[in-house]
């Protein structure tokens, strides 16, 4: 009877631990698949929003080109079909990688992309569009993060291998391959500083072009050039099969104060021009003259310069009582603002502000940072924003917070 | 022992199972569940690489041309590193049961992985022109013929910052595809032989459409047309008794007389026997008729008996194309721009006081002020009158003729063998589990 008893006791045990044990296991299984669908889902929405985002142009369609707030997200250039994507929406959106950048004399934040010195492209915070805002209209607040970014698929680097006469090293590479035998065109100017006190800096244009070898290098010399006496800025499109991308260089003489341009409006298309000194500080600040071109690239890869009417020359002064100038450009064809400056004939530079944000293929990053996330997926397309080719990759996250399991 | 026993046959039972089930039931690896959509990558690569038509280009290259080899660096250089392709170049075949047939294929890769997507692009030749081919208005019925004013012996008024002429020369590269026989009327005599009823050029006289691009202005010919009576009503001395006339003939030969802009017939123009005379605004050989005109012209459209009084416009300001007219702006290829000024829209009563039908509203109606329409009175003879304010914008005009008669466009096919080709690039992605 004890024998029985016992038998019965170690048997329900074991079977009942045994079911406990299985029942784990199953669900195990079971969640992993179910985590597993939730992630084929993420991918799935992931794909959809970057769809979403880049073949529509938001409403309204041109609200890259003026002051409000859309009221439909869309990134699309109402001008075209397909992947094809507005350089001024573009130019709109909060540069989650830059450091804001803040203009006491105007009291606001800026959102900053900035390719080094004197290559910036500064917009008020209260005319981006921030990540919550997008978020809000794409339908993803609370319930997904995401993390856009998009870089140019051509990569123009251009150092200087002689300074004197100059000779400049290009080299243009893909996504994962240099560009070989790749067509050059670039435009060379050089900042004329000449002049008495006061005057206003000039500049000269040279254009040219150039072929890339087997491993996407190309030499451009300018046997007449002394690198080291004058400042210049080189901008640089290659182009092969369709592909363009676009690359600059630049030298100063002098960089203690320069002009620093913040956009102001989108619907005037004004442009302040600012003192250095008021924006980054420095040492041994001046007055400076400057001269300011807006420039187009045309279809040929040449540049064709613009009237930009009052304002175009001036100078400026750092410190309180000393306002900022204004210009306005004329057109939102997408351009290059050029503006030389100088303080003394010795003493010049040149900085560049891009009008669309393909004209010096700058890059875009908006969203947050999928860091710390569990499970993060990546959708990638190809796109053309104003001619230059970038590369679009949302990363996508869920808020839910489930786990990864498995 | 025995229920000890049961319980581990039990246990070994259910391990089975679960061994059984863990078998069948593989969970996809990582890549599975969160791929990149390589469909998409690929048809964005595609368009990326035709933005400037390269590819169009390349893919009807000669197999040993060295832009091959440009497209291939393109292409390497546009994906990512991890990601292999496959580029294959199809001939559109037409006439047998083969629809494609292979014709180039580039890859950097032996193969693409355990996964691949692909996408198709179909590009046409730049070689090759694909036509569209109008149909002739009057191909199925009588007429065809558009007569576009051009008269050497004539001024035009509120056509500011053109010319007549060069008016007459956009019509005529616009319009004279959709007619059967297109006519510049050069000099008033020429005009006055069309409304005599004879042809210039043997082309068919009824039906027409007569365009004026003289704006408020109308040639006036010398001599019967500009006499007592006929053209010219001496009791009130006024030439309103020409636009009467002129009203008759278009009912007399069902044509449609078209004015670009403005206050349709408020002027006349003839430079030779209106010399010694100016316009109000010094403007010679012209003479105001004023609001008579279209009045006037309107009786003798329909056929009601002459009588001096002043026609209305009115100013509806700021107005839009209509829907029709937007339509066939894509239809045609016509995009002028969607919203005008209007200062001299025609009032919608004369639609009852002269049995006239509205066949098209190029604007839309505001109020009881039409901008700009097609009229067609009940028995014979139309109007186009775009009451919009200077300068006129001529291809508002011809959209305006198209909208109306709308001819069809017999379009090329893009699939006709030698004109296109079709592209596919498969990807894959190395790498990863």
């Amino acid at each position: 009877m004890a024998g029985s008893t016992i038998d019965h006791l170690v048997s329900v045990t074991v079977f009942l631990a045994a079911i406990l044990l299985f029942i784990s296991l199953f669900n195990q299984t079971i969640q992993t698949a179910i985590t597993y669908q939730r992630h084929r889902y993420l991918a799935t929405k992931c794909s959809d929003l970057l769809d979403n985002m880049l073949l529509n142009p938001g409403n309204p369609i041109e609200w890259g080109k003026g002051n409000t707030t859309p009221t439909s997200f869309g990134l699309q250039d109402p001008e075209f079909t397909q992947y094809r994507l507005s350089p001024f929406s573009l130019m709109r959106l909060n540069y989650s990688a830059g450091q804001p950048v803040f203009y006491s004399k105007t009291g606001q934040y800026y959102s900053n992309i900035t390719m080094g010195f004197g290559k910036s492209l500064l917009v008020p915070f209260n005319e981006v569009i921030n990540y919550s805002t997008a978020a809000k209209l794409l339908g993803t607040n609370g319930t997904y993060g995401f993390g856009l970014t998009i870089t140019p698929i051509i990569t123009v680097s251009i150092s200087e291998a002689q300074s004197n006469p100059l000779q400049l090293a290009v080299t243009v590479m893909g996504a994962g391959f240099p560009l070989a035998n790749a067509n050059i065109s670039y435009c060379f100017l050089t900042v004329k500083a000449t002049g008495g006190e006061g005057a206003y800096p000039s500049y000269t244009v040279d254009y040219g072009t150039n072929v890339t070898d087997d491993q996407g290098s190309a030499i451009l010399s300018f046997p007449s050039f002394d690198g080291t006496q004058e400042s210049y800025v080189l901008i640089v499109y290659a182009h092969l099969s369709g592909l363009v991308g676009v690359g600059y260089h630049d030298h100063v003489r002098y960089d203690a104060s320069y002009v620093v341009p913040f956009i102001d409006d989108f619907d005037s298309r004004r442009v302040l021009i600012a003192h250095s000194w008021d924006v980054h500080g420095g040492d041994n600040p001046a007055e400076i003259s400057y001269n300011a071109t807006f420039v187009l690239l045309t279809e040929d890869f040449t540049l064709r310069e613009m009237p930009l009417g009052t304002g175009a020359v001036g100078k400026i002064n750092y410190g309180l009582g000393k306002p900022y100038n204004n210009i306005t450009i004329s057109t939102y064809n997408p351009g290059l603002l050029v503006i030389t400056y100088r303080k003394s004939a010795q003493e010049s530079g040149v900085v560049l502000m891009p009008w669309g944000i393909s004209s010096m293929a700058f890059p875009i990053s908006f969203g947050t940072d999928p860091i710390q996330r569990e499970w993060v997926t990546t959708d990638v397309r190809q796109v053309i924003v104003s001619g230059i080719a970038y590369q679009a990759k949302l990363a996508l996250w869920s808020l839910e917070g489930y786990q990864v399991m498995g | 022992m025995m229920r000890t026993i049961e319980v581990l046959l039990v246990i070994i039972t259910i391990t089975a199972a679960f061994l059984i089930s863990s078998l069948f039931a593989i969970l996809p690896s990582p890549r599975q569940v969160s791929p990149i959509n390589l469909r998409r990558l690929a048809l964005t690569t595609l368009q990326a690489l035709d933005m400037d038509y390269d590819l169009s280009t390349t893919v009807f290259k000669a197999s040993n041309d060295p832009a091959w080899g440009q497209l291939q660096i393109a292409l390497s250089a546009c994906l990512p590193p991890n990601i292999v392709y496959n580029l294959t170049i199809y001939d559109v075949l037409s006439g047998g049961t083969q629809l494609y047939s292979v014709t180039k294929s580039i890859s950097n890769a032996e193969n693409l992985g355990v996964g691949s997507d692909s996408s198709s692009y179909l590009v046409a030749s730049s070689n090759v022109t694909f036509n569209v081919t109008p149909e002739k208005i009057g191909e199925h019925g009588g007429g065809g013929t558009l007569y576009i004013l051009n008269c050497s012996d004539a001024n035009g008024w509120w056509i500011t910052g053109y010319t007549a002429q060069k008016l007459a020369e956009d019509l005529y590269n616009l319009l004279s595809p959709y007619f059967q026989s297109t006519i510049m009327v050069q000099n008033t005599a020429e005009l006055g032989q069309i409304l005599n009823g004879t042809s210039l050029h043997g082309e068919t006289l009824q039906n027409a459409v007569v365009i004026n691009t003289y704006g408020e202005t109308v040639p006036i010919p010398a001599g019967y047309y500009s006499s007592s009576g006929v053209g010219y009503d001496t009791s009130r001395n006024s030439y309103a008794l020409y636009d009467y006339t002129l009203g008759k003939r278009v009912r007399q030969y069902n044509w449609t007389w078209a004015s670009i802009v403005g206050w349709p017939l408020y002027y006349v123009s003839n430079t030779v026997t209106l010399s010694s005379s100016q316009n109000g605004w010094g403007i010679n050989g012209m003479v105001m008729v004023s609001s008579p005109g279209l009045q006037a012209f309107l009786q003798g459209l329909d056929n009601q008996p002459y009588s001096y009084g002043n026609s209305q416009t009115g100013s509806p300001g700021v107005v839009y194309l209509s829907s029709v007219a937007q339509y066939y702006c894509n239809y045609y290829g016509i995009y002028p721009s969607p919203y005008q000024t209007s200062t001299r829209a025609l009032s919608s009563s004369i639609t009852s006081t002269y049995h006239l039908n509205v066949t098209t509203y190029i604007f839309d109606q505001v109020s009881g002020w039409i901008p700009g329409a097609v009229y067609r009175n009940a028995v014979s003879g139309g109007l186009l009158a775009l009451g919009l304010t200077r300068t006129p914008d001529i291809r508002l005009t011809a959209l305006g003729l198209l909208c109306d008669y709308r001819p069809r466009l017999y379009r090329s096919e893009y699939t006709v063998a030698g004109t296109s080709k079709l592209v596919v690039l498969q990807l894959g992605q190395l790498g990863g589990a």
